[in-house]
């Protein structure tokens, strides 16, 4: 503290927003990225055909999924609400397009009347959490039984097959490649710059982040909290419907019984990448970052032979350290001390 | 013209009549004093001068027009401000984020970033934060908060501002740049409200005094240079005042002879904090009832925390009674016989929504388990209602919430609650906050027996009054160190005021 009170003193406010090393080192984001750094070095010193560009691409596309419903979720978590339909909201969303296409929709207008229906699930979401006051812990919980309900009857228990492969929309965005990389990761990318953009630039990404550091004050200030929450909800629910489609055109079937888990992955991808869950602070990149990194350890404990049987509770268990390392880094910099 | 006028403003909460006709009005480029003691209606006036609080009767008039504000943020879009006591920053949030909320100047959809600071960086040089911009708030100390504070509201550009208690939390160079403040806000015609308990500073500070007491005006717009901080002093106090000492006294109070110095008391060696304390020393025996006062943040709440464990020492000792040091942990605190009643009832005290009885046993049988693992409840309930019928809890049944019972037999339920533990040091923060007269009284009286049967007790009231009838002696507390004890007659009132404000005994010892 005395340091920068000097370096203050030195160049009187100074305040620069260009990028410096004490930013790099105390972003929120920042243990997220040492760690996915860590398990790479890990993986790559006992194996180093994990390092290959090949499979570390395959890494990253596989992360695709989850980590853009992540950067959807940070928009939730920082407000004190979370939407645990997003898994739901996936498979229905590959499900509806997947059945519009097959009775001969164009494509185009398939995705848009999917995406919309995701949408309208994050209001519904809303209006359960804003307006009829459920914990959204509980209201989304019971909304994800509700989709994915309803995607296995929409799709009579069975895959749906049919996605039209030949559309150059869905070709591009299950297996075109743009200088190297899949179209899938360019959308991943294209989506957390405009993400981070919305969170650290507009006045709707301050009001998320002041809903939840400080609720009274934000009431105080005039800020419109259902509002927020409500816009909140419905990029959540966007997203997990973007997800879904990427899903379908790389998958080319729909599968109401894929994606399993999927919403506790994201969660545990933005939490991990510096969105705590007792709110108030977001990174989108970090969120991308926390996806890629589980997705990094499952694919790494699969070179470590561990049996198939054994790799769900190899994952649970890195989740933990990681969230538990986390944590303590967190209350030493607070300094507090538990009562 | 007034830059803000409130008349005939009145507010009743639930029975309790907060303000009862209040006319009120500072001057444009006026730095307005608004005093009165505690409960005497200066929260709940400035509240509705900023909207968070609608007025029951009365209008408010800004630049002589009718005005009424649906929300603190209508006030502000109107041109008033206000740092208010409860800090309302985004702690998560960086400096400048946090000095527009609602108002980010904008590029289009896009926060202007640029623009917040060039709007900022005047100002907070002004205020002298020295601080980098990206600095979350988190990491400033509570002045710098509320220097942040007062930034944030001069950044509106009001013509009206209103400072409800700014210096509390401010060091000393910090209100002279607040005074330096004030000089320029003067110049440019804002009409300031200054709401303070530190009298000298409202002696140099302001040009007005408005004296509440009681929910009533007693002193109108007078001119400081007239009055004296006796006068002053007079006029918060009142006549009510006497009225109430008067009617204390009455209740029957056995004085106990001073007791013998037993070594088994508490003993505060030296004690340093990082919170303000600095070298505080002091005895207390069982069956004593010492005082301890101060003006907010001077350290006699900070005292309070580091005897309970609360807070870490930087420097010196406790010994409990009984012989025990202090750790630093509550828990361990309360096992050694520590009991802490806060005046926070809601917050600290209670659970609100529970019943009474599970309220009055949970120290003793809960927290400590001092009835062993498994919990009878018949028993517990028999028990926990004998000691509501003992400290006079009035609720038919201890079955139902304690949230049902009045803000006086709250804490008695809190009295009992710890008394069933049989503390040998009763810890005392503004216990009677909020509680009525009748109430009171009796919790004082329970306070004496207490004591008798061999407690020692320290009590913080902010309630001047209260500490002369109730202890036997009081610790008065300045910028961290305590300054003077009063006792027997010398303990009065003003005597009191006096002590705290300056830090000086008015005679010699």
């Amino acid at each position: 503290m005395t340091d920068q009170r000097t370096d203050a003193l030195r160049a009187p406010m100074a305040a620069s927003e260009t990028w410096s090393i004490r930013r790099l080192v105390t972003a929120d984001w920042t243990s997220a990225v040492l760690a996915l750094v860590f398990v790479l070095a890990v993986v790559g010193v006992f194996h180093p055909n994990f390092l290959a560009p090949g499979q570390l691409i395959n890494v990253v596309q596989s992360a695709v999924y989850a980590a853009l419903i992540a950067a959807g979720l940070v928009f939730l978590i920082p407000q004190n609400e979370i939407d645990l339909s997003v898994g739901g909201n996936y498979v229905l969303t590959g499900i509806i397009a997947a059945l519009m296409m097959r009775s001969g929709f164009n494509p185009m207008l398939a995705i848009g009347a999917a995406l919309a229906v995701s949408m309208g699930v994050g209001l519904l979401n809303a209006l359960a959490a804003v307006v009829i006051g459920i914990p959204s812990l509980i209201g989304t919980l019971a909304m994800s039984w509700m989709l994915r309900g309803l995607a296995l009857a929409l799709a009579g228990g069975t895959q749906v097959t049919g996605v039209p492969l030949s559309d150059p929309v869905i070709a591009f965005l299950g297996g075109g490649r743009v200088l190297g990389l899949p179209a899938s990761v360019w959308l991943l990318v294209l989506a957390g710059v405009v993400l981070a953009l919305v969170m650290h630039r507009t006045p709707f990404g301050y009001r998320v982040r002041q809903i939840g550091s400080n609720p009274d004050a934000a009431a105080f200030s005039g800020i419109p909290i259902r509002q927020t929450k409500t816009i909140g909800f419905v990029l959540a629910g966007l997203m997990a419907g973007i997800s879904g489609i990427v899903a379908l055109a790389f998958f080319t079937v729909g599968d109401p019984q894929s994606g399993g888990g999927i919403e506790l992955f994201a969660v545990a991808g933005a939490v991990i990448g510096g969105t705590p869950l007792a709110g108030g602070k977001a990174t989108v990149f970090g969120a991308i970052v926390g996806a890629v990194l589980l997705t990094a350890v499952s694919v790494g404990l699969v070179y470590f032979q561990i049996p198939a049987t054994w790799a769900q509770f190899a994952t649970g268990a890195v989740i933990l350290g990681a969230v538990s390392v986390d944590g303590l880094v967190q209350r030493q910099r607070r300094g507090g001390t538990r009562h | 013209m007034y830059a803000l006028q409130a008349q005939g403003i009145a507010k009743a909460y639930g029975g309790v009549r907060a303000l009862k006709g209040v006319d009120f009005a500072v001057r444009p480029g006026s730095v307005h004093a608004l005093l009165g003691e505690n409960g005497a209606g200066k929260s709940t006036l400035v509240k509705i001068m900023t909207g968070a609080v609608r007025p029951d009767t009365g209008s408010l008039r800004l630049m002589g027009a009718e005005t009424s504000f649906r929300s603190t943020a209508q006030a502000l879009s109107k041109g008033v401000a206000v740092v208010a006591q409860e800090l309302s920053l985004f702690p998560h949030l960086d400096i400048l984020d946090n000095l527009f909320p609602m108002r980010e100047p904008r590029l289009g959809p896009l926060i202007d970033r640029r623009r917040m600071r060039d709007l900022a960086l005047p100002v907070l040089e002004e205020l002298g934060i020295e601080r980098r911009l990206t600095t979350p708030v988190s990491a400033l100390t509570l002045a710098e908060r509320q220097l942040l504070e007062i930034a944030k509201a001069l950044i509106s550009q009001p013509s009206v501002l209103l400072l409800d208690e700014p210096t509390s939390a401010l060091e000393a160079g910090e209100s002279e740049r607040l005074l330096k403040i004030l000089r320029i806000l003067r110049t440019r015609k804002v009409g300031v409200v200054f709401v303070s308990h530190i009298l000298e500073e409202v002696m140099s500070l302001c040009d007005e005094v408005t004296i509440l007491q009681d929910g009533k005006v007693v002193l109108a717009q007078a001119d400081l240079k007239t009055l004296t901080m006796p006068d002053i002093v007079a006029a918060m106090l009142g006549t009510t005042g006497e009225a109430r000492r008067a009617e204390r006294a009455a209740v029957p109070r056995a004085v106990p002879a001073r007791p013998a110095v037993s070594g088994n008391g508490l003993k505060v060696t030296g004690v340093s904090t990082a919170d303000g304390l600095s070298g505080v020393s002091f005895a207390a025996e069982p069956g004593e009832i010492v005082g301890l006062s101060g003006l907010a943040g001077s350290g006699p709440a900070a005292i309070i925390a580091a005897i309970a464990g609360l807070t870490p020492l930087t420097g010196g000792r406790i010994s409990l009674p009984g012989g025990r040091d202090r750790s630093p942990s509550f828990r361990e605190a309360v096992r050694n016989g520590v009991a802490f009643v806060s005046g926070d009832r809601r917050k600290l005290g209670l659970m609100l929504d529970k019943p009474i009885w599970e309220n009055i046993v949970q120290v003793r049988s809960v927290g400590l388990a001092r009835d062993g693992g498994l919990l009878a409840t018949g028993t517990l309930r028999q028990r926990a209602a004998r000691l509501a019928e003992q400290v006079g809890v009035k609720s038919p049944s201890v079955l139902l919430a304690a949230g049902s019972l009045s803000g006086g037999n709250q804490q008695k339920v809190v009295l009992a609650k710890w008394l069933d533990c049989g503390p040998t040091l009763l810890l005392l923060d503004d216990p009677t906050r909020g509680v009525d007269i009748g109430a009171r009284a009796e919790i004082n009286q329970l306070l004496q027996q207490t004591a008798t049967k061999g407690a020692v007790i320290l009590y913080l009231s902010t309630d001047l009054e209260e500490l002369v009838t109730s202890c036997d002696r009081v610790l008065v507390f300045h910028r961290g160190r305590i300054c003077g004890e009063l006792s027997g007659p010398r303990l009065t009132a003003p005597a009191l005021s006096h002590l705290m404000n300056t830090g000086e005994m008015t005679e010699p010892v």
